[in-house]
């Protein structure tokens, strides 16, 4: 018996790696059909800013309302049934788990083989990796929202025979903005980050260029222009805090109507903190940012109310109509899907029986060293943070400090800073692994802290106040108290800051400045070199893989095991 | 001189649109022996009173003092019974209330003699290594009011004690709870009880303070003279109780 469920086990972990694994060589298998691209020359002339904000932002924009419409549909479809969400959410946890920085020239050869060798394939799949990076935590949001609709709520509207229609329209729709809005705001922080990555990336090898913030800033630190730089910078900073000032808060204020439970406070304090630091500025700043902000809450109520009411007949018709294109969407989908698999196993097993070049020998060696610098960023992480949260449950005063510090400086793309740190840090220390854990840390420490600082505003006041009226002395009450309370956040945070980790790991190992590489031995510095040196197909196909073994079984192993007995032990009812 | 003293107390709290005064100039005294109830609408600033007698809550304005003595911070002569009992889920009951006695850093022993005595003597005997999660609400609120008598506090602060319970579990804590007080070995001398069911205050109380909303004033102090065991259907009962539902009533 105990050996069967093993089994089941190793061949669950197994057979999504191999999935993953086929579809990665039938995506690489596409390099060979790829003509070599010459994108534009760069040019970093301060006048040209504006134009590359406006680059950049239009894939964001263009990600983001395709990540909107694939999350609802998604969310809903997993949310029909025990069956469907048996499949659909271990997928999104798979998806997950994929380093998509390291999939990004996979997307590339693909898509502009797709566009018969034109640029605009570089820009689809520039689209399609913000998409990844936005899309899951949304799905799972809506996925989230109406399962834990009230069963009143849901019975009032069946009582009143309403249909399908009127249910999404008046049930379904409404329940999912106040999470919607929330990972909206997630997933645009972390489009930037990966957005900005990819123009990075791009901007290395001069073949598939796109011009954008990213590789402004990238060119920018290659040719050592220090004010373009800071320019570059200033853009993108005003660009995210406009876009938080004037859509997000707004939105977020807007969204706290749709909420069912009625819990003030904490929730309340989460969405305001911008607009608190605003607020310092002046009540007048503050007032006439929220009079500008208008008419876009009214933008979104019109829309919300905008959908049609419709009569019984057409309501019929439509609701056919939409369930046979629900299946037909998924029918194609996986058949293109089981294709894809089909095609991509040939195409794994065509790579696999190549030569297999004498780097392949690195790869423990790199796993090793890789896995090593993710524990020193995730320690670096973990020791500012966890104080961080310990003060804030205590001292209300600190968290007013930190938060909107934390939310502003934790908005910014740290991709954007990958040029200058690694610069700074070369040029004082000569060598690369400094820089490297600095930049894992600044893709790991953001979700930890915003995972803690959530974790500590839901500890129940009473506790605290127990804390103080029986005078525990501090080393009590941390252990006691504020540490166990933290677990499920601890773990929760840990599991996205490693997935963020990952990422920026794949970029921070290598690096070309000035005409000179500069790389260390790990994971993603096999992987880009395989992929801007050699293009060795099998090299980045088994760096990548050893990343998502090693993302998988971490997940399983520890992370999944912490979350079971953190959600058991360490958890308020 | 009375135990307890509250000269002039008052309680604002910042917001938006300007600080909001939940306690407007409170003033009483509390005597050694007294069982207080105190009793208002929700919003009276109760609770917040009970939190500035603990220390938990610093006073904007006034004095509390303790045998004559000014009180600032914790007064470590008090323990408090929480509304949602206040309990680490993550503890077992035993660990719980050794928890609340870290503060008096006796001996382990000492400490594990006085948790022990006290699971006797709220009845959990049996149940030291549960987990509050495996208690039902009366079981926990057991739970919460052993921690507190642990500490052998002379005065014991009760916060709503038994709002989260069902009504045939509080009648029962109730009684075990005066039992407990009047025993002649009880260390507690002094209860005050904040509470917005009138009857238990009627039921419980020597004397009963109303409050009234917005911000919180002392209307009403109401000496309670019926005998105990009290019977709820009595005449005299009910219409001590009808006096503080129409004081409350009046300046709602």
């Amino acid at each position: 018996m105990e050996q069967k469920i093993n089994m089941r086990r190793i061949i669950g972990g197994a057979v999504p790696i191999l999935i993953v694994a086929a579809l990665l060589a039938l995506f690489f298998g596409f390099r060979n059909y790829v003509p070599a691209l010459h994108g534009p020359r760069l040019s970093i002339t301060a006048h040209q800013l504006p134009y590359y904000a406006f680059c950049s932002f239009n894939r964001m924009l263009v990600a983001y309302v395709i990540a909107l419409v694939f999350s609802i549909a998604y969310g809903m479809m997993a949310a029909r049934g025990r069956m469907w969400e048996r499949i659909m959410i271990p997928a999104i946890d798979i998806a997950q788990s994929v380093p998509v920085v390291g999939f990004f020239p996979a997307a590339v050869y693909f898509f502009v083989a797709l566009a018969h060798g034109s640029r605009l394939g570089v820009e689809i799949a520039a689209v399609f990796l913000i998409f990844t990076s936005q899309a899951w935590n949304l799905a799972l949001g809506v996925f989230e929202s109406i399962r834990t609709i009230p069963d009143d709520s849901r019975e009032a509207l069946e009582a009143f025979g309403s249909s399908g229609w009127l249910r999404f329209r008046k049930l379904m729709l409404p329940a999912c903005v106040p999470k919607l809005v929330y990972n909206s705001i997630l997933s645009w922080v972390a489009g930037w980050y990966f957005l900005i990555a990819c123009e990075i990336i791009t901007a290395g090898p001069s073949t598939y260029r796109l011009p954008g913030l990213g590789s402004f800033l990238m060119e920018a630190a290659n040719r050592g222009r220090n004010s373009e730089m800071v320019l570059g910078l200033l853009t993108l900073l005003l660009v995210i805090v406009a876009m938080d000032l004037v859509v997000w808060q707004p939105l977020a204020v807007w969204a706290e109507k749709f909420r069912y439970e009625f819990t003030s406070g904490a929730e309340a304090e989460r969405s305001l903190g911008m607009l608190n630091a605003i607020g310092m500025l002046g009540p007048s700043v503050y007032r006439a940012m929220r009079l500008a902000a208008r008419p876009l809450t009214t933008l979104a109520q019109g829309l919300l109310g905008a959908i049609p009411p419709l009569d019984a007949a057409t309501r019929e018709r439509a609701a056919r109509a939409a369930r046979a294109a629900g299946y037909a969407a998924l029918l194609t989908f996986v058949t293109l899907f089981s294709y894809a698999t089909v095609r991509g196993l040939g195409a794994l097993v065509r790579t696999l029986m190549a030569p297999w070049p004498a780097a392949v020998r690195q790869i423990p060696a790199a796993t090793l060293a890789s896995t090593i610098r993710m524990i020193a960023a995730y320690a670096i992480s973990l020791g500012w943070t966890l104080p961080c949260a310990l003060a804030a449950i205590h001292s209300a005063r600190f968290k007013r400090w930190l938060s909107p510090i934390a939310e502003i400086v934790g908005s910014m793309p740290a991709t954007a800073l990958f040029p200058v740190i690694v610069v700074l840090v070369i040029q004082v220390t000569g060598q690369m692994n400094l820089a490297s854990i600095l930049l894992i840390l600044t893709g790991m420490q953001w979700y930890l802290l915003f995972n803690l600082l959530a974790g500590a505003s839901q500890i129940p006041a009473e506790l605290k106040e127990f804390a103080r009226s029986y005078r525990l002395s501090r080393w009590a009450t941390w252990t006691k108290l504020d540490v166990p309370a933290l677990v499920p956040s601890i773990v929760t945070g840990s599991i996205t800051a490693w997935g963020g980790g990952w990422n920026a790991l794949i970029l921070s190992e290598y690096f070309v400045y000035r005409g000179q590489t500069y790389k260390v031995l790990g994971l993603g510095a096999l992987l880009d070199a395989a992929t801007y040196e050699t293009g060795n197909n099998l090299m980045i196909l088994l760096s990548l893989l050893s990343m998502v073994v090693v993302v998988v079984s971490l997940n399983r192993l520890v992370w999944r095991r912490l979350y079971n007995l953190a959600t058991e032990r360490y958890r308020f009812d | 001189m009375a135990l307890l003293e509250l000269k002039q107390v008052s309680k604002s709290y910042p917001h938006a649109k300007g600080n909001i005064r939940v306690l407007n100039e409170m003033s009483l005294g509390i005597e050694l022996g007294e069982f207080i109830a105190i009793v208002g609408p929700s919003g009276c600033g109760k609770s917040t009173l009970l939190r500035i007698i603990n220390g938990i809550v610093p006073p904007t304005s006034g004095q509390v003092l303790y045998n004559g003595q000014q009180v600032d911070g914790i007064n470590p002569e008090c323990a408090m019974v929480f509304q949602s009992f206040a309990l680490l889920p993550w503890l077992s009951v035993k660990a719980n209330i050794e928890l609340g006695l870290e503060a008096r850093r006796g001996a382990p022993a000492e400490r594990e003699r006085l948790a022990t005595r006290y699971i006797d003597k709220v009845g959990l005997d049996g149940f030291e290594e549960a987990y509050p999660r495996e208690l039902s609400g009366g079981m926990r609120q057991r739970v919460g009011l052993a921690r507190a008598l642990a500490v052998e506090p002379a005065v014991l602060l009760m916060d709503e004690p038994f709002s989260a319970l069902d009504a045939l579990t509080a009648i029962g804590l109730r009684e075990e709870l005066l039992d407990l007080w009047q025993a002649a070995d009880s260390p507690v001398k002094t209860i005050i009880m904040v509470t917005h069911i009138i009857e238990e205050a009627v039921e419980l109380a020597d004397r009963i303070l109303v409050l009234s909303t917005g911000p919180g004033r002392l209307v009403g102090d109401i000496k309670v003279e019926l005998q105990r065991p009290r019977d709820r259907r009595a005449e005299a009962f009910n219409s001590l109780t009808d006096r503080v539902f129409s004081l409350i009533e009046e300046r709602a």
